[in-house]
């Protein structure tokens, strides 16, 4: 046996089940918090080269925690998604396979936005979603037109760096 | 550095990239300024990195807003799910402050606590149920929040949201007291529930007595609640409610008990427990429903539905049900 695998092997052993009640104090679900802990192994198996781990619980955590907020992201993004086009009428909502594919890509958004302060975020989907121009953004949020500038360029920024340096 | 230990790293300076943005946002607002554009493509020619951050930008800018351009509600679903996220972010560092610090004082007896200040709260879909220092039991149903501030002179209980069962301990004198946004309630003995809705709160006394301190009567006397009574209480005056077509309280127990409820708001009801969207048509929100659900499984309980009533569930996602007439 690969000394990786049996690395992995006395984690799980030694953690999981200690995994599985922290994910369910934040989850507050059993069967998410079961699959989440697998998917922290799963992550855990891909970072293979860092498996002598001197604070195994810490590093366990930091990788759950990151799952359980792509988790509520992915719930919150449904939701909302869904609540935003709750009033068109049948004939006008997305299919069921549209949904999906828009879901995706929102969720994707939504990781790039992560972090920005709600004035920039606000500023930047004026702009990206709505295709205001910054005099009308400026008008909407009653701030001036070069912090407007200053929010979108802000914006832009941080999603290049995650997109392109990440 | 060598030009290709250069390109080897990860890409344009972050000052460079930066100031790639604000030529394209310069030229996006000033799109017939032709001195603006010369000027740009200078900048552009005047360093290979300033192309590439140019081109990376420009591609990033492109693909963020065909994408986001093209789908109705882009814009209220990433708005409102951020601010949900970042809530609930917030949210669980409190709770998991409350559950490491409710380990120290679940063990401590009745003597040992003399101000003693807490907050807790549920997650959709969640109960909980906690022994509070002085004796009290508090049940918090789904989506509810309490902060808790106990003292000599008063143990106070303020409900944030949400809704809550206090079974009174009376081993301690100082008064039991619950804050809601509308009023303030003491708990004399007994067993009762308070509700916060949206605009107003919802006092159902199981056993024992509960006094409405605020709003108080016209004459400035406090309102002396008794078992088997509810009281509908706003900023200023608390009113005998009519009879519930709900059993108040079976929440603790895990069930839903109705008598003759409207089907709209049991649907209403059965949504708090769940995340997304439950509801129905309109011309079967008027049906009737009496019966004991368990809250346990609210899919479960939704199943049973079709076969009381004449109707069928309808399924877009997990997260969105509603119920139309069977045909």
């Amino acid at each position: 046996m690969p000394s990786s695998e049996f690395a992995v092997q006395t984690l799980y052993s030694n953690h999981h089940s200690w995994l599985n009640t922290w994910l369910r104090s934040r989850l507050g679900n059993a069967a998410d918090a079961a699959d989440l802990a697998q998917d922290t192994f799963v992550r855990l198996l891909q970072k293979t080269e860092r498996l002598e781990l001197k604070a195994p619980r810490a590093f366990l955590r930091t990788i759950a925690r990151g799952l359980v907020i792509d988790h509520w992201r992915r719930e919150e993004i449904e939701r909302a998604y869904l609540e935003s086009i709750a009033h068109l009428p049948e004939a006008l909502a997305p299919s069921a396979e549209d949904r999906a594919l828009v879901l995706e890509l929102l969720e994707a958004v939504a990781r790039l936005l992560d972090g920005l302060k709600p004035k920039v975020r606000k500023a930047f989907l004026l702009a990206q979603c709505d295709g205001l121009t910054y005099k009308q953004i400026a008008l909407q949020m009653d701030v001036s037109l070069r912090s407007v500038e200053r929010y979108v360029a802000e914006a832009l920024y941080h999603c290049y760096v995650l997109r392109y340096e990440a | 550095m060598t030009p290709v230990d250069n390109m080897a790293r990860s890409g344009p300076d972050p000052q460079v990239v930066k100031q790639a943005i604000n030529w394209m946002l310069r030229l996006r607002n000033n799109r017939a300024n032709l001195r603006l554009q010369t000027q740009c493509e200078h900048w552009r020619e005047a360093h290979h990195e300033h192309e590439l951050a140019w081109q990376r930008v420009q591609a990033l800018q492109h693909e963020l807003n065909s994408q986001l351009s093209a789908i109705p509600g882009a814009h209220m679903a990433l708005e409102n799910s951020a601010q949900r996220l970042g809530r609930r972010q917030a949210l669980k560092v409190l709770s998991g402050v409350v559950l490491m610090g409710s380990a120290a004082w679940v063990s401590r007896d009745l003597t040992g606590w003399q101000r003693w200040t807490s907050d807790l709260a549920t997650a959709t879909g969640e109960r909980r149920s906690v022994q509070l220092p002085d004796g009290t039991r508090l049940q918090l149903n789904t989506d509810s929040a309490v902060n808790l501030d106990f003292n000599a002179q008063q143990r106070l209980i303020t409900l944030v949201r949400g809704e809550i069962l206090v079974t009174c301990s009376t081993e301690v004198s100082a008064p039991l007291l619950v804050r809601t946004r509308e009023g303030l309630f003491e708990g004399i003995d007994g067993r009762f529930v308070v509700r916060q809705d949206s605009d107003c709160t919802r006092l159902s006394v199981a056993t024992g007595n509960v006094a409405i301190h605020s709003p108080h009567t016209a004459d400035g006397l406090s309102t002396q609640v008794h078992a088997g009574e509810s009281y509908l209480v706003r900023q200023t005056e608390a009113v005998l409610a009519p009879p519930s077509d709900m059993d108040v309280g079976a929440w603790a127990d895990g069930l839903i008990v109705t008598r003759n409820m409207r089907l709209a708001d049991f649907l209403a009801e059965v949504g708090r427990y769940r995340h997304g969207y439950l509801g129905c048509a309109a011309d079967i929100a008027d049906l009737r429903l009496s019966g004991v659900f368990r809250l346990q499984d609210t899919e479960k309980l939704l199943a049973i539905l079709p076969q009381t009533l004449p109707v069928r569930l309808h399924y877009r996602t997990r997260w969105w049900v509603s119920l139309e007439r069977q045909v």
